[in-house]
């Protein structure tokens, strides 16, 4: 090992970081080597002087600041603790009441809301509905009386739309059908007519009918509705049909086949 | 430490006891004026408190330090600023100095430690004062062993001359 190397090495050497072996090679080597010898005296008498510092003591100020410091930081945890354990004591209760209360107001409205406008809708629309029947129905009974037959037909054909149709419409169908001038006019009664099957005045209506229409194909569409209805005071005029010689033979038959499903 | 972080600040209290005079000296070998030493010293005691949370284990020596080091070049930027001033300080401190120091070796150490750059003296300082082995110092200042151990030994060599130049 050379001079330079050794040198290196001094620093480790009076550390006594160096193995055994490496240490026993630099003790002989500064025995011999007198420059290397000055490097290790002087490095030691540094080394010496560090060691001669005394360690410096710092005033009270920095203790008593210390602490004080120290008190104030854990005020300030114990602030954040006690805010935040408060916290969850208060929290839930009022907050959840609030919330509580507030949803409540809220579909409570709601459902206010919607019963009184469904309610009041409701009256609005039935009104509506009922003003334009009444208002039909009175269209109806106008038109009723007009000249024209395609009119008229209309007129009748407006029925269809009544549920439950007032007896005065009934009873204007029943007048149509019986003594229209046009026999179109009075056929198309006639249907308008059979689609109220449960009211005993079409009921009537279509027997006397039955006796009065000779037009034929008035005549069967009456006698399909009675046999529909199976209404047996029609077997009577039904027959008195039979024996008239100006009734036709296809009405015949049909008279025929309708007695026999009455029955 | 560690308890400090979870929040136990009465184990604080033991850090202060066990490295107040540590970082105390720390800063006197640096600038040797008690008023900013303790300042200082006290700086990074507040820094560690607020802070503690950012402690993830390891060593802890390495840590303080790394916080004593930034406090200290916060300050050397600050007194930097105000250059003339400093220069005062030093000449003050100078002359403080022979008078403190009875002892001339020490007085001729410290003169020679004036010589050195703020870096220099710091590894120094860290590793001949504060006894800090080669590995933590690389912690601290973020560099290897073997680099912080290459510059030690150069330092010394430099200090040793400028040491031996005064006697």
């Amino acid at each position: 090992m050379d001079c330079k190397n050794i040198e290196q090495h001094i620093v480790d050497y009076l550390d006594g970081q160096l193995s055994v072996e490496e240490s026993k090679h630099i003790t002989k080597h500064i025995a011999s080597c007198d420059s290397c010898k000055t490097i290790y005296d002087e490095t030691k008498a540094l080394f010496s002087a560090f060691e001669n510092v005394e360690e410096e003591m710092p005033s009270d100020n920095l203790r008593t600041g210390f602490y004080k410091l120290l008190e104030e930081e854990k005020q300030l945890l114990d602030d954040k603790i006690v805010q935040l354990s408060q916290q969850k004591k208060e929290f839930p209760w009022k907050q959840a009441f609030q919330i509580a209360a507030s949803i409540i107001f809220m579909f409570g409205g709601y459902f206010l809301g919607s019963h009184n406008s469904k309610r009041t809708s409701n009256q609005e629309i039935s009104a509506l509905q009922q003003e334009t029947i009444e208002l039909r129905e009175d269209m109806m009974l106008a038109m009723i009386e007009n000249q024209s037959p395609s009119k008229r037909i209309q007129a009748v054909n407006f029925t269809e739309s009544f549920v439950k149709p007032d007896i005065k419409i009934l009873e204007a169908l029943i007048g149509r059908m019986q003594y229209d001038g046009n026999m179109n006019v009075r056929l198309a009664a006639a249907e308008a007519l059979s689609e109220f099957p449960k009211s005993t005045i079409v009921k009537d209506a279509f027997i006397e009918a039955l006796t009065t229409q000779k037009d034929p194909s008035l005549q069967i569409a009456i006698i399909q509705f009675l046999v529909k209805i199976q209404e047996k005071r029609a077997i009577a005029p039904m027959q008195q049909l039979l024996e008239e010689s100006d009734t036709p033979d296809f009405v015949k038959d049909q008279v025929n086949s309708g007695i026999s499903q009455i029955i | 430490m560690l308890d400090v972080s979870q929040g136990n600040l009465d184990a604080m209290a033991h850090i202060f006891e066990r490295y107040n005079k540590r970082l105390y000296n720390f800063y006197f070998q640096m600038i040797r004026d008690k008023a900013i030493c303790e300042d200082m010293t006290q700086t990074v005691f507040y820094k560690v408190m607020r802070y503690r949370t950012s402690y993830k284990g390891g060593q802890f020596v390495s840590w303080i330090f790394k916080i004593a080091r930034n406090v200290f070049s916060d300050h050397y930027q600050k007194s930097k600023k105000t250059s003339n001033t400093e220069d005062l300080e030093i000449v003050a401190n100078k002359n403080a100095d022979n008078k403190v120091d009875i002892n001339d070796d020490i007085a001729h150490l410290h003169n020679a430690l004036n010589k050195l750059s703020k870096d220099d003296r710091e590894l120094i300082v860290l590793n001949r004062f504060q006894d800090i082995k080669y590995d933590k110092i690389a912690e601290i200042v973020g560099s290897t062993e073997g680099a912080v151990k290459v510059k030690v030994h150069r330092i010394i060599k430099k200090l040793k001359n400028a040491y031996l130049e005064t006697i």
